[in-house]
């Protein structure tokens, strides 16, 4: 066999991934469709659904990230708003302005997103690890023996169960982050309360916007997390690799959904966002 | 639903191939209804690969299968549920649901066909006396030895009354007195449900004292085929070196 | 009663936070006591320092340049309500290097690199590695772990500063194309307004939080029990503990250094 030349090469270097990337982009798309219409099937009046698992998952995507959404928001709200408060008064040297932009972005931005960033690491593994473990111990397959189709009975009520989690604990994260900023602006830098919880500059659109934004990161972490899981192959290893790539995916999932829908909502209202 | 014809399994010039590599070719083989056939082969050699086919887990990427007389290559997972309603299978790696209890998991599939859990409780009950799990209903399968788990993944596999039954490693890992128990366990059950049985294993000799007739995989290929009384006597070599377990002969790796 | 059980659980799980919280000291206290007198692997450090890097580079230089963007676009209404554009680069810059940049490139790479490396370890604990490595009369701490931790701990810094470039490029371009602010106008806006010190403020970030993801990622694989669905959880729990370390220290250093 003769050496491949230097150009055949080169287009195996960059046509191996670009095929693989063009397959994951593929499947990445069953999955979504997969699960929208397994969400479809189990969902509809008189459609089978796996009982109780719909409040099972609510609970674990949502009652168990409470703690952790509270205290990573809790913290990220006191540190923006210090740096905030630091620059304002050396720029500005006012802080009226503080409170009311903080809250515009953490409603329509903040908020929601560092909820997402925060479920991407923990919802995401969480998902990827479960169905990639069932995956490599064949319990798939199994559900598959029984006329059961995977996607509907593992992904379908974790789907629903994380875009109404999402939106609830960005709700909740977004409180307790406006809350924290508005205690650290009082206590360190002597900010009214009442100056700084002033809510005259959110606009409707601002909370749909912050609203949507939940809800598309709620919907992107399961598939994302799912599609993995499914992918992993062999043992341990084949677990551990879904799990990783799981919460690498969904977070950039959140930054690309956010910066997205940023982008398009600057776009329709321009400054006057 | 029977079939035109005798045949529980047909295997028409099956390959497989995953990732550009061929894992299964050329396969052709039919199996009668009732029959009781063992899969053997070194690692490696596909015989799980086969089975799964068989329960059309993966589609074969050349050649056909039919199950009962009825061709379901490239079925759709909808298509094929009816179909699978009527096969049972153990898994390698026993595939019990980690989130149910033993209970859960035995009657899992009666469940799926919309059976009603009072309809469920006694059959499930009766199936784990006969595998010898009566009081393991409410245990999680974390619980249970690497035994139990074979038996809890047998009471699964035939709880619906299968007509065709595919046993992965019914007893890969178990100690040679619980292998003995899990082999009566498979022959009682032949004898008393007349289903196909078709069982992969790595222990040659156990899984004598089940099948009539043993099908020798070999590097993706089926290599031989004969009953189970003349194995030590096959034609082919490789077979003989197998069974044998001798050093020397023409097996590669 | 529903409040009883409530207050179990809520024991349990403090009982399990305070366990691990106590496992990494002292994995800490191990690899602290391995580098003293510094006897190092020097090769080892390398192949991990390139697999790492390698591994990670591409998506901390993607979330850098939307991170970047995306300040950008959230400053724009304010911006535009002041006019004044030379603000622009400030405030998304100032965002970026102090808070943003590393905060978002951590979370990354601990999802990246420390949650592969969970899942490295997990799976050599599972197969019995290390009791293999410790039969050779091999610590596992000086071989295994304290090339990785210093590995993650370097890598995550250097990672950082090059985001951070990358960010503040990501912002000068969405700024161009979203809210059509040019080029100079932005450079003169990051030139005039940010210090060494926010960068410095930031890079320090980085170090902490590179200590935090390589100590959690490394005690959740060690700990590993229970094959495949183990691995899972471990990997789990790693970058969700690394996740929570990264906002405390970011909470502490901001304060501390203020």
């Amino acid at each position: 066999m003769t050496r491949p030349s230097l150009v055949e090469r080169a287009a195996r270097a960059v046509g191996r991934p670009a095929l693989a990337a063009a397959r994951a982009t593929r499947d990445l798309w069953l999955v979504l469709v997969g699960v929208l219409a397994g969400v479809i099937r189990s969902y509809r009046p008189g459609g089978r659904r796996p009982p109780g698992a719909l409040l099972e998952q609510l609970y674990v995507i949502g009652n168990r990230s409470l703690v952790f959404v509270a205290v990573t928001l809790g913290f990220i709200g006191m540190v923006m708003m210090y740096q905030a408060c630091l620059q304002f008064s050396r720029a500005i040297g006012d802080l009226s302005q503080v409170g009311v932009q903080f809250l515009r972005l953490v409603v329509s931005d903040f908020g929601p997103t560092l909820t997402g960033m925060m479920l991407a690491t923990r919802v995401g593994a969480g998902i990827a690890a479960e169905i990639g473990s069932m995956k490599v111990t064949e319990q798939l397959d199994a559900l598959r023996m029984s006329g059961v189709l995977p996607i509907d009975y593992l992904l379908a009520p974790r789907f629903v169960a994380s875009i109404v989690m999402t939106i609830a604990l960005s709700l909740v994260g977004g409180a307790i982050m406006y809350g924290a900023g508005g205690l650290t602006a009082h206590l360190s830098f002597g900010v009214n309360p009442r100056t700084f919880f002033d809510p005259s500059l959110v606009l409707p659109r601002h909370l749909v916007l912050g609203l949507l934004k939940a809800a598309c990161y709620g919907a992107a972490i399961p598939v994302v997390a799912g599609f993995c899981g499914l992918r992993a192959r062999g043992s341990s290893e084949g677990v551990g690799w879904a799990t990783t790539a799981a919460v690498v995916g969904s977070s950039f999932a959140v930054i690309a959904i956010d910066f997205a829908l940023s982008v398009g909502a600057l776009w329709l209202y321009g400054g006057e966002l | 639903m029977s079939g035109p014809t005798e045949l529980a399994v047909e295997l028409d010039d099956v390959g497989v191939e995953l990732g550009g590599a061929a894992l299964l070719t050329g396969v052709t083989l039919a199996i009668a209804r009732g029959a009781r056939v063992g899969i053997i082969g070194p690692a490696a050699a596909g015989k799980s690969l086969l089975v799964k086919v068989m329960a059309g887990l993966i589609p074969p990427t050349t050649g056909r299968l039919r199950l009962d007389g009825v061709d379901v290559t490239g079925w759709t997972e909808a298509r094929l549920a009816p179909v699978r309603a009527r096969i049972g299978m153990l898994f390698q790696n026993y595939a019990l649901y980690d989130f149910l209890t033993v209970a859960g998991n035995v009657g899992f599939p009666l469940a799926q066909r919309g059976e009603l859990p009072d309809a469920i409780a006694p059959k499930v009950r009766d199936r784990l006396r006969a595998v010898g799990l009566a009081g393991s209903e409410d245990k999680l399968p974390s619980q249970l030895s690497g035994g139990m788990k074979k038996r809890a993944g047998i009471a699964r596999a035939t709880i619906a009354a299968p007509d065709l039954v595919l046993y992965d490693e019914p007893t890969a890992g178990l100690d040679p007195v619980t292998t003995s128990k899990v082999y009566d366990l498979l022959r009682a059950d032949h004898d008393a449900s007349g289903a196909t049985a078709i069982a992969v294993s790595s222990d040659v000799a156990g899984l004598c004292t089940f099948v009539d007739e043993v099908i020798f995989v070999y590097q993706g290929r089926l290599a031989y085929r004969g009953p189970t009384a003349t194995l030590a006597e096959a034609p082919d070599a490789r077979v003989r070196q197998f069974v044998s377990g001798a050093l020397d002969g023409p097996l590669v790796g | 009663m529903l409040g009883e059980r409530t207050l179990t659980q809520l024991g349990a799980r403090a009982l399990a936070v305070a366990r691990e919280v106590g496992g990494i000291a002292i994995l800490t206290g191990q690899v602290v006591r391995a580098l003293v007198p510094p006897r190092l692997d020097g090769r080892e450090l390398v192949r991990n320092l390139h697999r790492m890097g390698n591994r990670s580079l591409p998506i901390v230089a993607l979330t850098a340049f939307f991170a970047g963007g995306l300040m950008v676009v959230q400053s724009a209404p304010f911006v535009n309500r002041l006019g004044a554009t030379s603000l622009a680069g400030w405030a998304a810059g100032y965002a970026v290097l102090r808070e943003i940049g590393p905060i978002l490139i951590g979370l990354m790479f601990s999802g990246r690199v420390g949650a592969n490396n969970t899942a490295e370890l997990g799976t050599m604990t599972v197969t019995e590695q290390l009791d293999g490595l410790r039969a050779l009369a091999i610590d596992p701490i000086r071989y295994l772990i304290v090339p990785r931790v210093l590995a993650m701990l370097i890598m995550l810094t250097a990672l950082t500063i090059l985001g951070d470039l990358i960010a503040l490029a990501g912002a000068a371009v969405v700024a161009k194309l979203v809210i059509d602010i040019d080029w100079r106008t932005m450079y003169a806006s990051f030139a005039d307004n940010l210090t060494p010190t926010d960068f410095l403020h930031g890079v320090q970030k980085s170090v902490a939080f590179g200590a935090a993801i390589a100590l959690s990622s490394c005690y959740f694989g060690v700990t590993v029990r229970g094959g495949a669905v183990g691995v899972g959880r471990a990997v789990n729990a790693a970058v969700v503990a690394a996740a929570v370390s990264i906002m405390l220290l970011d909470f502490f250093i901001t304060y501390a250094t203020a």
